[in-house]
């Protein structure tokens, strides 16, 4: 009786776990789905293969210039994320491991600025980069960014962690305060820089506001940005939208794919 | 203090250069003439051409369009004209018919009037008038959405409909066919998408009325044609001939899978429909119909629309200003191309006798559509878009609800109204 209920209890688990998963890659599915079909037929609804999808791509490569847009999206991103890691690092490293009067003061105050909206302060800023004369250009896109609060906090929680006695015997052995967080802390803590570079890399990939509104010509473009170009106009073509979709998903995906395992330990905080 | 917060700012500056000065891009040379739009197959394509034939006669100038997204390019653009930094701001930007009047009233100075380069009375009489404040008009006219009733010939003629039953009809007479139509064959005539306000606009400016008046006051409560077309659009719902769809592509999907018959729309929705080349020869498109008993009323309105602008701060704006006025403003045969190419019916009324105009389009059943749309566009009467419309659309859109259960329609205009009012203020 009890092993029959269990059973039922296991096979409800599964179909609730069956459903949820439908729901979250169906959408997935369709995307790829969509690659080979043509606009019309994705607007009817079609959901088998079509035979558009060397014709999407073809679109989608022709509708700009691919190299360049990979380029300037790789570059804001992994220039963004390296960057981005050493100054947030550098300063939640700082706020665990220094004391000072001002400390909580100053950390608290910082958290309080997260609840800002980027809207209000995307005018200001904008004004701030045309007068350091530096509008539509990568480095615009960058700064802003890098001093990141979100992941200072992230590294600060993360570096409670982290053994003031390695830090101790570092000391010992004659190392300089910057030594040590180069030679003991970033290779104690490759975990969490991993489980940040996927944050910080997919904020970065998918950023769309800011470099919308800082970037002004077709060379500077992100490929983010070029994705919605495609969704621009009165007749979509949702074949090559999709493929669009695609191209801008996958290098994060990838990059999730390959961090994953240190991703999860990361999160979890882990320190060996 | 000042000195020190300039060196303060410039040694920022250096350094923000000299940590990342990687591969910023110059300008490019001096005689780019630089534009926004938003639709790389449509108004960017057409902006091409006509770049393209300016380039005849200066062949060192190049242009440069670029593309975004719609609302993208609109908050980009207000974004840059608030902050008061013309820092690559464009020579040339699109501006959507009904956010004109929002942007020059918003951002005075920000745009350079055409009067003295532009004759304004070769174009359409509605698209000067919505683009002119203060008896300065702002805008080279560019496509038009006058309304068309696109429908399939061959499934209303199941139900013993041809064209002629379709010619400058009232809107309760189209009821009448479709109800017919169902009674028939079953089949559903309309797709109405309840989360849009297409056909208020629609008929409101049909009859030469809208949320506002010239001077810019609200004229809801206690306007007959708003009345009049709350009722039309109650009972366009309430007989059934009519079927919901969300969104725009379920919209156009239905009408372009057959499942619905008709639609009335601008006359941009040609290139969609034609998307579909399976269906040649099975379409037809009439005037949209015309409201029933209200002092005005005709058969010729318009959906949507934009307009090319010069920006005051242009880098390039005397070759703007030229380049509009030679091509856009005066050349017949552009006109044509960008009409066979683009499916672009600008707003220039002369090119309607140049010969891709005079075509009939077997498509259309062999219809002179394009001679038609001409014809309903000189008569399009102009209103005052304002700089609410948005906010008139969303208040009318929040009452469709009540509309279409058969609510009371003096309430929810008074309903309609106050929230109006109330964001207007």
């Amino acid at each position: 009786m009890s092993k029959s209920l269990a059973l039922i209890g296991r096979a409800l688990t599964y179909l609730a776990l069956s459903l949820a998963a439908f729901v979250s890659i169906f959408p997935f599915f369709w995307m790829v789905l969509g690659t080979t079909n043509t606009s019309a037929d994705i607007i009817r609804g079609k959901t088998t293969p079509g035979g558009a999808l060397v014709d999407n791509i073809i679109k989608f490569l022709n509708s700009f210039d691919i190299a360049r847009v990979l380029f300037n999206s790789f570059l804001i991103a992994g220039l963004g994320t390296v960057l981005t890691l050493l100054v947030a690092s550098l300063a939640g490293y700082g706020f665990e491991v220094f004391r000072s009067r001002f400390r909580e003061k100053i950390f608290g105050g910082m958290l309080l600025m997260l609840s800002i909206p980027f809207a209000a302060l995307m005018i200001p800023l904008f004004m701030m980069m045309a007068s350091f004369r530096i509008i539509n250009t990568y480095q615009a896109v960058i700064l802003p960014g890098i001093a990141s609060i979100f992941v200072i906090f992230y590294f600060r929680q993360a570096t409670k962690a982290f053994p003031s006695e390695l830090r101790d015997a570092a000391r010992i052995d004659g190392l300089k305060e910057w030594q040590i967080f180069f030679y003991v802390y970033m290779p104690v803590m490759r975990s969490t820089y991993a489980a940040a570079t996927i944050i910080v890399f997919m904020a970065n990939w998918n950023s769309y506001l800011w470099p919308l509104i800082v970037l002004q010509t077709n060379e500077m473009k992100t490929l983010t940005l070029v994705v919605a170009t495609l969704t621009a106009g009165y007749t979509p073509d949702f074949g090559v939208i999709m493929v669009g979709a695609i191209a801008a998903t996958l290098p994060t995906l990838i990059i999730f794919f390959l961090l994953q395992r240190r991703f999860v330990e990361g999160m979890l905080g882990a320190v060996k | 203090m000042t000195s020190f917060t300039s060196r303060w700012r410039r040694s920022l500056a250096a350094a923000a250069l000299a940590g990342t000065s990687l591969f910023s891009v110059a300008a490019a040379s001096a005689a780019e003439l630089v534009v926004w739009c938003w639709d790389p197959n449509f108004n960017g394509a057409t902006m091409q051409e006509a770049f393209s034939r300016y380039q005849a006669e200066h062949p060192d100038d190049t242009i440069n369009v670029v593309i975004f997204d719609k609302a993208a390019m609109e908050q980009k653009l207000q974004a840059q004209l608030a902050s008061g930094s013309t820092d690559g701001l464009p020579d040339i930007v699109l501006i959507e018919d009904y956010r004109a009047q929002k942007y020059l009233q918003s951002f005075p100075g920000a745009f350079e009037p055409l009067n003295s380069h532009i004759d304004y009375s070769t174009f359409a009489p509605y698209k000067v008038e919505l683009a002119t404040l203060n008896g300065q008009t702002y805008s080279l006219p560019f496509d038009s959405g006058v309304t068309g009733y696109f429908y399939r010939t061959d499934l209303l003629a199941e139900a013993g409909f041809g064209p002629e039953d379709l010619e400058n009809i009232t809107w309760d007479q189209l009821i009448e066919i479709g109800k017919t139509v169902k009674e028939e064959t079953g089949q559903i005539l309309l797709p109405i998408d309840p989360t849009g306000s297409d056909w208020i606009r629609i008929m409101l400016q049909s009859a030469g009325s809208w949320y506002f008046d010239a001077d810019g006051n609200v004229t809801i409560a206690g306007n007959p044609v708003f009345k009049a077309a709350l009722e039309t659009y109650q009972r366009l719902i309430a007989s059934g001939i009519t079927t919901p769809v969300s969104g725009w592509t379920e919209y156009t999907g239905s009408f372009t899978s057959g499942k619905t018959l008709s639609t009335f729309s601008g006359v941009w929705m040609t290139a969609t429909i034609k998307a579909n080349p399976d269906q040649a020869g099975q379409w037809g498109v009439a005037p949209s119909p015309r409201l029933d008993g209200v002092e005005g009323a005709g058969n010729a309105s318009n959906l949507g629309g934009s307009s090319w602008y010069v920006l005051s701060s242009a880098p390039q704006k005397e070759m703007a200003i030229d380049f509009l006025a030679t091509i856009w403003g005066s050349d017949v045969d552009f006109y044509q191309k960008i009409l066979v190419n683009q499916g672009a019916l600008g707003s220039l009324l002369a090119a309607r006798e140049g010969e891709a105009y005079q075509a009939s389009d077997e498509f259309f059943s062999g219809q002179p559509v394009w001679q038609n749309f001409s014809d309903w566009l000189a008569e399009i009467p102009a209103v005052n878009y304002g700089i609410f419309t948005e906010e008139a659309d969303a208040a009318v859109v929040a009452q469709v609800p009540a509309i279409t259960s058969g609510g009371n329609i003096d309430d929810i205009i008074a309903a309609i109204d106050a929230q109006v009012r109330q964001q207007t203020q």
